[in-house]
């Protein structure tokens, strides 16, 4: 299985397109610049309509970019039809044929490119058996799981040994446990041959298992590109911090920034470390709060006081929900044997751990 | 690019250069050949000159005896004030003088000049005028030539030029700067067939009724719109319309209801029988209603012998029409009604409503838009009905019938076409009724789940009157069968019924040359308009292009088309050039294409709709380009859909009579104007024969058509899911 990775680039890619019913001009994707290195796992992640489907298909082929360029390694394929570039895409629907079997779903690709009968069969059980379902070659899809389609997709892709492989939320039409299994499943197929892929998804808890980089991207425009750990816990913005995971925001004034950004929240000073670095010059700021960065102490104590609510035992952690005058705030009480646990129905105060949060900037448009 | 433009523009010019010279030279020995002896004395001139003239549209003539250095001087005669004006206008000029001088020489001069005579362009001839005694050079003739067959030929070059230069930059522009010139091929393609094949020859059409003697004239219109004769023809189409769409609606809402809504048996034999006259060709109910009801009938005389009854006329086309259509109406209406989830009927009745009440407010008003589009149906079709009353109107008059006798008997094309447009108009108005009205206010909505039938809506009593005058409507049809099959066997129909079978053997000994010719381009147009249709359902359904909704709308455009107006315009458009195709077996082929690839295509985009179009993506992912999509994806996914498409475009070419009326030829000719002749002559014996044959072509092509659809049931599950 000698896949040749290459590298894929995005040189200033935008789509335009007209609105059928009022004619007007949308700009699906605006101005996607990035490069995914050669075996690399990038994962296009954003809420629907923000553009992400549609940056893979240019990639594919399935749509021209209105403006910009994009390239395997050097070679420009902005203009070449999907027919000819070398990528291999699995569909949201799988897409398989059916008025073929499992066997000549999967051999369809190389058919096309003529390779032999004997290389073909030997080729296609390899590949079928890589994705465990060497003894359904005989089946039409029809009589398949979605599980089991979702597999003759992603073998029908990689036997053509593409240099880039897209994968348009292919999990999304299976269930929970399922999509769980198979994020797994690919994820190592995807690491064991060394494909470059992009994977498009609004699943963050998909993103973030799968992915050696995630682009997030919203109404059209790449709002961050970086490891799941650093949009996790370096989010760029508000929006990120809020798509990535829960949250919950202080507002703030901003006191000065040097090494560290120092704020007032609620009448008490904060030193943070990480801060947006387009907060020089401003004056209000948010604080970013992971649950697991807020505390609970006694009335009081803390910087916004509020009532538990409800308490749910995870073993290794306690997810209190605090009900607030700024709305209900969840709060994740880790290693619970080891300190107070506040009751359900009991006062308490909520504050953070300065190392553990960041400053943004307020929500702009 | 350029290099070609080139090449066009000298093909152009040597062309239009060969053919001056050939003009030319032609003129010239006219010319020549008419100055060989020309009159001496000037009374003689005279009248010489009044009598070309008066012989001749082609040219002018102006005589010029002697020459100006001759001692008499020279002196003109010019015949009319107009061309002595002209003379005195032209005689100062240089190529007047040069033409003097090579007449002197006994030379033909032709100079570029063109003159205005009685306001047509002429060009100008000079040629020497010989005594014809002696021989001598005894003036000159200068000829005023008509040039417009000329200036007409030079217009043809130029339009064929441009024409070829668009088609080249066009074919080049996809081919540069389109990713996918197969598509870019494809759609010019389907855009160049239509452009000629529907809106050409309807263009043409239109523009005869406006044209008499080569001028702009409203006078086609007025006289249809005055005369007694046309006008009577409207209405009784109308009057047609009207009567069998309302008979055939009812009796296709009585079929619909009692299949749909009571627990009968049988039910798909009676939907068998309910569609059967849908396929069965044009003539074979007239023949047997004539058979049965005829002047010779066998029931109106034979049996009853009624005196001075007459099947002839509207009561007799108006049943024999419903029986024909009712079908229509049914497959609409079954259609409805199963849509109509039964679970309202039953929501009613649980309320308390009786049986009565419940059909008059819950299934009567949700049948409506129904009922109505399937008595829009029927009634267009009625409209466009030819071959019914063309044989049993009698002094009824219809406007299909009024069209072709129009183009046929009287050689009138303009009053053809007009009167064939006129027919579109009702048609055209049903068919924006239904789309803009009766479509909004369909009420069926489909819920996926079957519920079972608890209760009948009817109670057993009216149950069986419904059953009885359903069984009555059938007997009826079956025994129109029945005669037409016993027609074959009977020696002489209403004067000797005993058992022969000359009958066949001298229809097919007279018919079986026509039988192939049917049979041939049938069997031509089929995979011709399968393909097209194909192909034209993928490129409007997947494809966005400019003009897409244009080329949607004229491939769509002839199924709304009455078959008298298609044939009349395809005689108008292609019977002269650039086309001429009039006589040929490819007109009809073209024709079946044209006409019969609405349907097609409306069935590939519907299969087409049903298929997720990444599966094509996928496999264009794969490496598959247009061509080998098309080939390994597209076509087995819509295989019922194509196969389904083949056998109608087979079985509608094989029964067509409207339009190939008019296109048929002494070498290419249609079974059922076969039978059509045969019935004429009275020879229904004959006519029977054909008219069975063609019916059992149909059932053998339905039938090898079930077994193919069939094999791929299970397939069209997976696509659906």
């Amino acid at each position: 299985m000698d896949i040749q990775s290459k590298s894929v680039t995005l040189e200033n890619v935008s789509k335009v397109f007209k609105d059928p019913q009022s004619g007007r001009d949308v700009v699906a994707v605006d101005g996607a610049d990035f490069t995914i290195a050669p075996g690399e796992l990038v994962t296009l992640l954003g809420p629907s309509g923000c553009g992400k489907t549609t940056t893979l298909r240019m990639i594919a082929g399935f749509e021209l970019p209105t403006t910009g360029r994009i390239r395997i390694d050097t070679e420009d394929i902005t203009l070449l039809p999907p027919n000819k570039r070398d990528t291999a895409m699995v569909f949201q629907s799988y897409g398989l044929f059916p008025h073929m079997n499992v066997f000549d779903n999967v051999a369809y690709g190389l058919r096309l490119r003529k390779v032999p009968q004997k290389e073909l069969s030997e080729r296609v059980m390899r590949y079928l058996g890589m994705v465990g379902l060497g003894d359904l070659a005989k089946r039409p899809p029809s009589r398949l799981s979605g599980g089991q389609q979702q597999r003759v997709a992603l073998a029908r892709s990689l036997i053509v040994e593409p240099s880039v492989l897209l994968l348009d939320e292919p999990l999304s039409n299976l269930d929970a446990l399922l999509r769980e299994q198979m994020r797994v499943e690919i994820r190592r197929i995807q690491k064991s041959l060394g494909i470059t892929a992009a994977y498009v998804t609004h699943d963050r808890v998909e993103a973030m298992s799968l992915s050696d980089r995630i682009i997030v991207m919203n109404g059209g425009k790449i709002v961050q590109i970086g490891t799941p750990h650093q949009v996790y816990r370096d989010p760029a913005d508000a929006f990120v911090a809020g798509f990535i995971g829960k949250v919950a925001f202080f507002p703030a004034a901003v006191i000065g920034i040097d090494e560290a950004c120092t704020v007032e929240v609620r009448g008490k000073t904060f030193a943070l470390p990480r801060f947006s670095e387009r907060l020089r010059g401003a004056e209000r700021a948010l604080v970013m709060c992971r649950p697991e960065s807020l505390t609970l102490l006694p009335p009081g104590e803390g910087i916004l006081d509020g009532r538990v609510t409800t308490n749910v035992y995870l073993g290794h952690s306690i997810e209190s929900f605090v009900s607030t005058d700024m709305g209900e705030i969840l709060v994740q009480v880790d290693n619970p044997d080891a300190r107070r646990v506040f009751g359900e129905g009991e006062a308490v105060s909520i504050s953070f751990i300065p190392e553990l949060t960041k400053a943004l900037p307020e929500a702009e448009a | 690019m350029l290099l070609f433009a080139a090449i066009l523009f000298w093909i152009n010019s040597s062309l239009t250069d060969s053919f001056q010279s050939l003009a030319d030279g032609r003129q010239r020995k006219t010319a020549v050949a008419a100055m060989g002896s020309a009159p001496s004395g000037d009374d003689a001139i005279e009248a010489w000159l009044k009598r070309i003239s008066s012989q001749n549209d082609e040219f002018d003539l102006i005589f010029l005896r002697g020459f100006p250095e001759d001692e008499g001087g020279m002196r003109a005669f010019a015949g009319t004030p107009e061309l002595e004006e002209l003379l005195g206008s032209y005689e100062g000029t240089r190529s007047f003088a040069k033409g003097l001088e090579s007449s002197m020489y006994d030379e033909v001069f032709q100079p570029s000049d063109r003159l205005t005579v009685r306001g047509e362009t002429r060009r100008v001839l000079f040629a020497p005028a010989h005594d014809g005694e002696t021989g001598d050079i005894v003036g000159t003739a200068l000829f005023l030539i008509s040039s417009s067959d000329f200036d007409s030929f030079l217009t043809l070059m130029r339009g064929l030029f441009i024409l070829a230069l668009v088609i080249f930059t066009a074919v080049f522009a996809v081919a540069t700067y389109s990713r996918d010139p197969v598509t870019g091929f494809i759609i010019l393609g389907l855009f160049t067939i239509v452009a000629i094949f529907v809106a050409y020859p309807l263009f043409e059409a239109v523009r005869l009724t406006f044209v008499q003697e080569g001028r702009f004239s409203l006078e086609i219109w007025r006289s249809i719109l005055s005369q007694k004769q046309y006008l009577n023809a409207l209405q009784g189409s109308i009057e047609l319309g009207v009567y069998t769409a309302t008979a055939s609606t009812a009796v296709g809402f009585l079929f619909a209801f009692v299949i749909s809504r009571t627990g009968i048996r049988g039910k798909r034999f009676l939907s068998a029988i309910a569609t059967l006259p849908v396929i069965s060709p044009p003539f074979s109910l007239t023949l047997s209603i004539i058979l049965l009801f005829g002047n010779n009938g066998l029931i109106t005389r034979q049996l009853l012998q009624l005196e001075g009854f007459s099947i002839y006329g509207l009561g007799g086309l108006t049943v024999v029409q419903t029986m024909g259509m009712f079908p229509i109406a049914y497959l609409t209406m079954i259609g409805v009604l199963e849509g109509i989830d039964s679970t309202l009927e039953d929501a009613a009745m649980n309320l308390r409503a009786t049986r009565w009440e419940t059909f008059r407010t819950v299934t009567l008003p949700l049948s409506v838009p129904g009922l109505l589009s399937s008595w829009l149906l029927v009634f267009t079709n009625s409209l466009a009905d030819f071959a019914n009353p063309l044989i049993l109107a009698g002094n009824f008059r219809v406007l299909s019938v009024e069209s072709y006798m129009e183009v046929t008997g009287m050689n009138r094309l303009g009053h053809g076409a007009a009167l064939s447009l006129l027919l579109l108009m009702p048609t055209l108005s049903a068919f924006l009724v239904q789309r803009y009205w009766v479509s909004r206010r369909s009420f069926v909505t489909v819920t996926g789940k079957p519920s079972a039938r608890l209760t009948d809506l009817v109670s057993p009593g009216l149950k069986r009157v419904l059953l009885a005058a359903m069984f009555v409507i059938i007997a009826f049809l079956l025994s129109l069968y029945g005669t037409i099959i016993a027609g074959c066997f009977v020696k002489n129909w209403g004067i000797d019924y005993s058992f022969s079978l000359s009958n066949i053997r001298e229809a097919f000994e007279r018919g079986w040359r026509v039988l192939l010719d049917t049979l041939t381009l049938a069997g031509m147009a089929t995979p011709i308009a399968g393909f097209l249709a194909m192909i034209a359902a993928l490129v409007l359904t997947r494809k966005n292009f400019p003009g897409k909704r244009l080329l949607d709308m004229l491939i769509l455009t002839p199924f709304a088309l009455p078959g008298t107006l298609v044939g009349i315009s395809y005689i108008l458009a292609f019977n002269k050039a650039p086309l001429i195709l009039v006589g040929t077996g490819a007109i009809i082929v073209i024709n079946y294409v044209i006409r019969e690839l609405p349907v097609g295509v409306e069935a590939g985009i519907v299969s087409l709709r049903q298929i997720d179009p990444s599966i094509e993506e996928a496999a264009a992912d794969l490496g598959a380009d247009v061509p080998t999509i098309f080939r390994t994806i597209v076509l087995p996914l819509v295989r019922p859909a194509f196969i389904s498409s083949l056998s109608y475009t087979f079985v509608r070419s094989m029964t067509a009579v409207s339009a190939v009326i008019f296109l048929i030829s002494a070498k290419w000719y249609h079974l059922t104007v076969q039978i059509y002749n045969f019935s004429e002559c009275l020879r229904f014996g004959l006519a029977s024969v054909l008219a069975t044959t063609l019916i059992v072509i149909v059932l053998l092509t339905f039938g090898l058509l079930h077994v193919l659809v069939r094999k791929n049931e299970n397939l069209a599950k997976t696509v659906s899911n």
